[in-house]
Parts: C-alpha cells; sequence; structure tokens
C-alpha cells in the first residue's frame, strides 16, 4: 500500500486520454443544444440557476416543492454503495512498469496483490503468500502462495504469474522504479504452481519493501506485451489484477471507478465500488466534500483545515503521511576534494563547512515558528532526515538543537565569526567575506518561500544574512547537484518505507552522482551504511541506523524544519468504519477501503 | 474572377503561416531549460541506464538538428549527420504522415490525446462563445439605440463590470453559489461511475456540469462584445445614411438590420475571429476552477513536464484554429465590405 517516489509531483494532473467514440461526440453535440435550450430558458426566465433544476428533477412528487436540496439527477442515483472520493491528481499511465505518479500506485494497492502489504503501523504484512521462509545465509527466499486468489477475469494466479511478473520487471531498464528492486535477484523459480523460490546474489535486510511494490501481472495477458517497445507502450486499460477491487472505468484527467470483488479470499470489500474523481483546483475539492458530492478527500490545503473542523457531517483526519516526505534546509558542505571533477562548480559559502557554522545555524531556527506559519500548524518538529512516519526506523531518543538565539551567538562569537564592520552581518574569522548565503527553493512550493523568509528574520538575530530566491526546479536542479552552485536550499525528499535510500543520500560516493545535495562525507557515516545493507537481524539493523541518525545529526548534515502531517477528511453521513486510529493516515488505502459499510447497514 | 484570387493569396497566406508555426514549434521548445527524460521526477532511483533508455525510447539521444547537439545548453555537434538522424527532420516526417508522436509522460498517442481534450473545449467555449456574442450584439444594438438613456448606462456599467471581473474568482463565486443553493456538480463533464437508462440522460448529465464553466464563461466575454457591438453602434447611428433611413420613414427595425448593423459587424467579425482562435487554447482558468477536462489544462500540464510531443500537437491544433479564423475573418470581410476585396 504505498507510493514509492521521492519528491513524487503531488497535485499532479494529466494529459487526456484519446479513443473518443464517434456515439459519445453525437450524443455531445445533442448536449451542446440542450444546453443552448436551458441557458436560452433560463436567460428568458430572469435567474440563470432555477431552470435546470427544473429540468433535472421536474417529476409528480409536488407535495414538497420547494426543497431543492432533495433533487437528485437521475445519473447520480446509482452511488448508493460507491464510495466517492475526489483528489487532485490522475495517474499518469495504468502500466505498473511505466507509473510514476503516487495517484496511480494508489489504484495498484487496490486493484493487485504483491507479496507484501505494507501497514498503517510502518510493519509488513502476507498478502499473496501465506508462508514465507528464509535460509540460515538470507539468500534463499521461499514463498508459498495462497491457493484461491484468482485473477478478474477468472484464471487462478499462479506461481508463473509471480515469476512472470518479477523477471519481467527486472528485464526492462526503462522502467523508471521496477529494476531498481530487482537488483539482487539472482533468480526467480517456481518448482510448482504455488511456491516461488528467490534467489539473491547478496542478503538484504529489507526484501519487504523491494517486493510490495512489485504488483503481481497476470502473464497470460502480459506475456506478449513482454518486448522492448511493449513493455512501455502497453497502456494496461483493462488493468486485470487480483486485489480487492477491479477496474470498472478509467477516463484520465477525469475519474477512475472501480468495483468491489466481493467474494475476494482475504479482503472482500463491503462497499459496491470507489470512484476517484479528479479536481483541478483545491476550493473545488473541498466545496465538494462540503456540499456532499464526495464522501471523502484524500489531501486538502491547510487552509481549509479551519473550515472542516466546523463544517457538518464531516471529519478531519490528520497524522503521518503513508509516505512520508521530508522537508530539509542543505547546507553546501562540499569540501575541496570531494568536489566533483567532471560537473562541480563547488562556488559554497566556505563558512558553512564549518560545523560551528551550521550548529549555530540549527540554534536558530525556530521550527515550532516555521510549522505555525508555513504548515498552519499542521506539522510535528523535525528532527532527523528519516521522519516520524518510519515508525522503528525514527530515532526519538536524539536530543534536538532548541530554538536559542544567543546560544547561536555564543557559538559563532567563539567560532572566531565577528561583525568587524558593524554593518550588522559577520564576517569569516579572517575578516574576509561576510556571511551572506544565498538561499533557494524550488518555486513550485508554496511553504518554502515562508519558510526562507522565518530562517531570515532569526539567521538576521545572529549576524547571518539570506538572499532568497526561487528557482524553477530544473534550474534547481542544475545548481544543485553535482555542480554544488549553491550555498542554501530549501529541498525535500520523499521516502521508502525502508530507511535505506534516504541516508543513501548522504554517501560519500553520492557526491558525484548528484543523489548528495550536501556534500556530506563522512567515513564513519560510510562504513556504518554497508553494515546495515547487510545486517539481517532487524534489531541491530535498528541500532545501527539510530546510530547513524545521530552522526547526521550531530553533524549539522541538515536541518530538518518539520515533518508535514497529511490532513484527509471524509462524511459521517455516508460510510462508517474509516481506519483513523493509526500513526499514519490513508484512507484510500484498501486496508481503509475494504472494511467501510455505508451509514444505516 | 477578382474573388477567387483574393481567396487563393488568403489561403496561401495561411499555409505558409502554419509551415512557420509548425518549425517554430519544435525549437521553442527545446530552447527552453530543462530535461524532459528527468523532468517532473528528482529521483535518483531512476537510474543512469533508465534515464538513457527513455532518451533513446523517444529519440532524445539524436541530435536536435545539423550542427547542434542541444539548443539548451547550446551544444555544437556534427554538421554532417544524415538529417533522418536528427529530432528535427524526424519531427517534420512524422508530422508529414500525419504523426503527432507520443507523449513523454502517458506513452499515449498525442493525436488521440488532444482530440479528445479539444472536443471537450470546443463544446465549452464554443457554448460560451455562441452566448456571449449573442447576448453581447443584442444588448449592444439595443443600447446603442438607446443612448444616453439609464438603459444605455446601465448596459455599459455592467458590460464594464462583467468584462473586468477576475475569471478565477468569478468561477469560484458561481461554483459555491451553484453546488450549495442548485445541487449542480462540481466539476468534470459527466458524474463519475453514473449509469445512464438512455442517451438522454448522458445529455442532461453533461449539460448540468455545463452550466457553471458556461456561464462564467458567458459573463467573462459578453462585456468584452457589449461594449464594441455598442460603441460601434453608436457611430454608425450618426451617420447621414441613417438619417436619410429615418427620413425614408422605414422602421425601425428595418434601419437597423438593413443599414446599421452590416456596417457595424466589421469589428465584431475580427474580434469573434481572434477570440475564437484564441479560445480553442481553452479557457484554462475557466477549466481549471470546474476541473473540465479540456485542452488547456492539458497545456498546462504539458508546460510542466516538459512533454514535447503534447505541445507541439497542442500548438500546430491552436496555430491551425488561429489561421483558420482569421481566414474566414478575411473572407468575411469582404463579404460584408466590397471595398476589401480591392485592397
Amino acid at each position: 500500500m504505498t507510493l514509492p517516489s521521492l519528491l513524487l509531483p503531488k497535485n499532479d494532473r494529466l494529459p487526456p486520454r484519446g479513443g473518443e467514440t464517434m456515439f459519445t461526440k453525437i450524443r455531445s453535440t445533442l448536449a451542446i443544444l440542450l444546453v443552448i435550450a436551458i441557458m436560452l430558458a433560463a436567460c428568458s426566465g430572469g435567474t440563470g440557476a432555477p431552470a435546470p433544476e427544473a429540468a433535472t428533477s421536474a417529476p409528480a412528487d409536488s407535495s414538497q416543492p420547494a426543497e431543492p436540496a432533495a433533487t437528485e439527477a437521475p445519473a447520480e442515483a446509482a452511488s448508493g454503495g460507491q464510495v466517492r472520493i475526489g483528489w487532485g491528481g490522475s495517474p499518469d499511465t495504468l502500466n505498473p512498469g511505466t507509473a510514476i505518479l503516487s495517484e496511480a500506485y494508489i489504484l495498484f494497492e487496490l486493484v493487485y496483490s504483491s507479496m507484501f502489504d505494507l501497514n498503517l503501523d510502518g510493519t509488513f504484512s502476507l498478502d499473496l503468500a501465506e508462508s514465507w521462509d528464509v535460509s540460515d545465509d538470507g539468500l534463499v527466499h521461499t514463498f508459498k502462495l495462497r491457493p484461491d486468489f484468482t485473477w478478474h477475469d477468472g484464471q487462478p494466479v499462479t506461481a508463473k504469474d509471480v515469476v512472470f511478473t518479477y523477471n519481467f520487471y527486472g528485464s526492462h531498464e526503462d522502467f523508471p522504479y521496477m529494476p531498481v528492486y530487482t537488483e539482487y535477484f539472482d533468480s526467480v523459480e517456481a518448482p510448482d504452481d504455488q511456491t516461488v523460490v528467490i534467489t539473491l546474489t547478496e542478503p538484504i535486510p529489507n526484501i519487504e519493501s523491494q517486493l510490495v511494490f512489485m504488483y503481481i501481472l497476470p502473464e497470460h495477458i502480459w506475456a506478449e506485451h513482454d518486448t522492448p517497445e511493449g513493455a512501455t507502450a502497453f497502456e494496461n486499460e483493462q488493468m486485470i489484477g487480483s486485489g480487492p477491487f477491479k477496474l470498472a472505468e478509467y477516463r484520465q484527467g477525469e475519474f477512475v471507478t472501480l468495483e468491489a470483488v466481493k467474494d475476494h479470499p482475504t479482503s472482500p470489500p463491503k462497499v459496491d465500488g470507489v470512484v476517484f474523481q479528479t479536481f483541478d483546483n483545491q476550493d473545488a475539492l473541498v466545496q465538494a466534500l462540503t456540499t456532499g458530492q464526495v464522501d471523502m478527500v484524500t489531501e486538502l490545503p491547510n487552509t481549509a483545515v479551519p473550515t472542516l473542523r466546523n463544517a457538518e457531517n464531516v471529519q478531519l483526519v490528520v497524522g503521518a503521511p503513508l509516505a512520508p516526505e521530508v522537508t530539509d534546509i542543505i547546507p553546501n558542505q562540499v569540501s575541496e576534494e570531494n568536489c566533483p571533477p567532471e560537473d562541480g562548480v563547488c562556488s559554497g559559502h566556505p563558512a558553512l563547512r564549518d560545523l560551528q557554522v551550521r550548529k549555530a545555524l540549527a540554534y536558530a531556527t525556530d521550527k515550532q515558528k516555521i510549522i505555525d506559519v508555513a504548515l498552519l500548524g499542521l506539522g510535528t518538529p523535525g528532527l532527523t532526515l528519516i521522519p516520524d512516519g518510519l515508525g522503528v526506523w525514527y530515532n526519538d531518543t536524539i536530543k534536538d538543537y532548541p530554538f536559542d538565539i544567543d546560544e547561536a551567538n555564543r557559538i559563532l562569537d567563539e567560532a572566531g565569526y565577528l561583525d568587524s564592520d558593524g554593518d550588522g552581518v559577520r564576517e569569516m574569522p579572517d575578516g574576509t567575506s561576510p556571511l551572506t548565503f544565498r538561499i533557494y527553493w524550488p518555486s513550485d512550493s508554496s511553504t518554502a518561500p515562508r519558510i526562507a523568509e522565518l530562517l531570515g528574520e532569526s539567521w538576521k538575530q545572529v549576524g547571518i544574512d539570506l538572499q532568497p530566491q526561487a528557482l524553477d526546479p530544473d534550474a534547481l536542479t542544475s545548481v544543485c547537484c553535482p555542480t554544488f552552485d549553491y550555498d542554501i536550499i530549501i529541498w525535500g525528499w520523499g521516502s521508502d518505507p525502508d530507511p535505506g535510500f534516504l541516508l543513501s543520500v548522504h554517501l560519500t560516493d553520492e557526491i558525484p552522482t548528484g543523489n548528495s545535495e550536501t556534500g556530506y562525507s563522512n567515513p564513519e557515516f560510510d562504513k556504518l551504511f554497508a553494515q546495515q545493507a547487510t545486517e539481517l537481524d532487524p534489531a541491530k539493523r535498528k541500532e545501527i541506523v539510530w546510530q547513524m541518525e545521530q552522526i547526521l545529526h550531530d553533524d549539522v548534515a541538515y536541518i530538518i524544519p518539520y515533518y508535514a502531517q497529511a490532513t484527509q477528511a471524509f462524511r459521517t453521513d455516508r460510510f462508517t468504519g474509516w481506519i483513523t486510529d493509526q500513526p499514519k493516515v490513508a484512507l484510500e488505502d484498501p486496508t481503509s477501503l475494504t472494511i467501510i459499510t455505508p451509514v444505516g447497514n | 474572377m477578382l474573388g477567387s484570387r483574393y481567396v487563393l493569396k488568403k489561403i496561401g497566406w495561411a499555409v505558409l503561416t502554419i509551415l512557420f508555426v509548425i518549425v517554430l514549434n519544435f525549437f521553442l521548445f527545446r530552447i527552453l531549460p530543462g530535461d524532459p527524460a528527468r523532468s517532473g521526477v528528482r529521483d535518483p532511483r531512476l537510474t543512469a541506464q533508465a534515464v538513457e533508455a527513455i532518451r533513446v525510447r523517444f529519440g532524445l539521444d539524436k541530435p536536435i538538428i545539423n550542427c547542434f547537439q542541444s539548443l539548451n545548453p547550446v551544444e555544437v555537434g556534427d554538421c554532417f549527420v544524415n538529417p533522418m538522424d536528427t529530432q528535427f527532420f524526424i519531427y517534420a516526417r512524422n508530422l508529414l504522415q500525419g504523426e503527432l508522436g507520443i507523449s513523454y509522460h502517458s506513452n499515449r498517442p498525442v493525436a488521440d490525446l488532444l482530440l479528445e481534450r479539444l472536443w471537450n473545449t470546443v463544446l465549452l467555449v464554443g457554448m460560451g462563445q455562441i452566448l456571449s456574442i449573442i447576448i453581447g450584439i443584442v444588448i449592444g444594438v439595443i443600447a446603442a439605440w438607446k443612448v444616453r438613456t439609464s438603459v444605455d448606462y446601465g448596459a455599459l456599467i455592467g458590460g464594464l463590470v462583467a468584462w473586468s471581473l477576475p475569471t478565477f474568482w468569478l468561477g469560484i463565486i458561481l461554483l459555491m453559489m451553484g453546488s450549495r443553493h442548485f445541487d449542480l456538480p462540481i466539476g468534470g463533464k459527466i458524474t463519475p461511475g453514473a449509469t445512464y437508462a438512455n442517451a438522454w440522460e448522458q445529455v442532461l448529465d453533461v449539460g448540468r456540469h455545463m452550466i457553471l464553466p458556461t456561464l462564467t464563461f458567458t459573463i467573462v466575454f459578453v462585456g468584452e462584445y457589449l461594449l464594441i457591438m455598442r460603441s460601434t453602434m453608436v457611430d454608425v447611428l450618426s451617420e447621414d445614411y441613417v438619417l436619410t433611413a429615418k427620413a425614408k420613414g422605414l422602421n425601425n427595425y428595418q434601419i437597423l438590420r438593413n443599414h446599421a448593423l452590416r456596417n457595424s459587424m466589421l469589428p465584431m467579425v475580427t474580434i469573434i475571429a481572434l477570440n475564437l482562435g484564441f479560445t480553442v487554447a481553452g479557457a484554462i482558468q475557466i477549466e481549471a476552477v470546474f476541473s473540465w477536462p479540456g485542452l488547456g489544462q492539458t497545456i498546462f500540464e504539458a508546460v510542466n513536464r516538459r512533454d514535447y510531443p503534447v505541445l507541439q500537437g497542442a500548438f500546430l491544433i491552436i496555430a491551425v484554429a488561429v489561421v483558420f479564423a482569421n481566414l474566414i475573418a478575411d473572407l468575411l470581410y469582404s463579404y460584408l465590405d466590397p471595398r476589401v476585396r480591392a485592397a
């Protein structure tokens, strides 16, 4: 149940789909004529609005003529057990190999099965498999499949489908994510119809988080598309899976309708189906919820939260997002010897390479104020780059640098950064260049400009001057890494359920690749990373990961201002049973959608 | 015949313009910064191989055109490569064969994808244009006829207010009122997941979805038509031949229809032609407020994603629409005002 991606473009909207039939066109032409008629009628009647009302709800019931809210268009009559969900995006494609946007992964979670499910507390449980054995050396993983799973077209799900799927994902290099998940696969075999044996090239501790996104595909449909061009060109518009919902209708950029698989062996939904409708405008999305045109919304602007708290029949849910995002304040720390020879510009301010300066910046950052202003209170103070939404991997024992301007000033004084010319800005200990930092952020972020402004205010009090500038995300990438042509950037990462990836961005080896935005380098950290990558004992691995987080915090590789919370809301008068008491909030997840029931049933 | 030479000349210019746009379209987007293979996703798990494979799939590894490997940053390349191995000539050849390419973002054929969106936009914009033109002309004529009366001032003020309303704001206000008080749908073109007993029900459903966006469109555009119609009409009505017509004892309707209206249509035709062309691009703001799946929305998204094939296709459609609308306007002029033909 999750979205893999790092910095998935949120709210992404999509180009349309083709294939409109002549029939629709004829009907739409009729619609023009109709609307002309309606409009003209409305105009002659004085005000524009009531006429259509009459047109759709004219019939007999004269006992209650003046109650417009109760009238319903015939087209909407069928929505009884159907959950209507409003969202701000739309999937880019239904092909799991090529999909990038989180909306696509939300659908995959509902329509497909994979070996594991990700639970709302961050743990994994078996999905398609009923048992899982690991050999002593950690190399051979044997899965027994449940015998009762079937594809939505009626064929049984067998081990052959699984083998086909893993080989398929691994063999297409132009799939954006999938080949990475099979990186350590040596072979996948099916000794019989219910058994899958995965042999790895080296033991890895997090096979669950690799397998969870590899949605099992039906070989009888996909085999013919297993060609270099075919695999990416296949649009998968039927999307035959084995999950609790099956695809009914897909209109890219408009809506997706799913139908419940009532006889699903493990999680039969109690509702009849789910509709995801795309709203290009957040105000409209909120309005759709308050007027009851949708039953749930997957994301809300923070500004809508106060209104919705008091809205009738609406319950707001706030918590850690299923795929947490980390916002980070990135100081350029790349040293001269680590400056990438090919791409490096490495124009960062020398003061930022000094741990004392970074510490002072950390002390001078008022995280609570940033949360209150930039997020309207909907966040928790940030600590380390592994967010609290990652459950056990989050090291909550780290002691944060409290907001303390005096301490920050003391550190800078002691380190020799003094304001020798009295202009309010400190200079380097040798009296040269003032501590004036360029600070950049992606122009598509609505929170980053506020963060930059608040940083400018509080850092000014410790004699540090900021030159703020928003950059187009592409331009930001080109100054960021591996060019290191910046002083400070406000940016972020999306996160895997496994901490491995987020930690890897601080490896010395990642400086020339562009993954490391800080240029941070610490041999001890690198050594620990290699250790945790092969540590099979979860408890020991957690110890190492926590230690790594502590090191990053001590070195102030990043300043993490906050962990943003996800806000979702649902109507209480339509369905009950939404899961709201878990650490993570994901009402669109199968965990909720398979257990909710219509109100009054 | 004088008329056909005039027509041929106009058509020739239209074709030339479109050819120019085709070339410009290609280079315009490639001068923009940004890498379409990575745009939108700063995801390091997109391995170097994956990025390279995506480049190869869409032909982005090939030089832009002879002598230039890339245009932003400018990178000089081999001048003696086979032209058919450069992005520009592949684009041109595909276009000649009627191929608009594959969207980088959704891996779908651009032609399919744009056609449906174009149709939705034409439906919405066409409806709004027709209504605002009719209403604008009618009120404009009435205001001019009753010039300097309270009817005129009312129309004038109303027109100015409507013209200056921010589209986005008006849309949101209408959306809130319409959804709250009249139970009108908030977004989209049809009710998702609805099952229709017959085609009429579907028409009704689309009609219901169109009411608010069309109303917004009409209010925003009617002011412009009304004001232009009124001022031209006021001028025309002060002409001597109108006085003559009055003196001949013609009734008001005859004067308006036979003497005033045709003469004041020339500026209207110009403005309508221009608007028709440009509004094919979609009333982006209206489409955004009402989640209307139209062309404007598509273009906006494609720019953000550096989805060149979609942009090229969409701009081509707009260019053709603008050129075509202007051609029609030119031809209409010659019908409305024979003096144009001589020029």
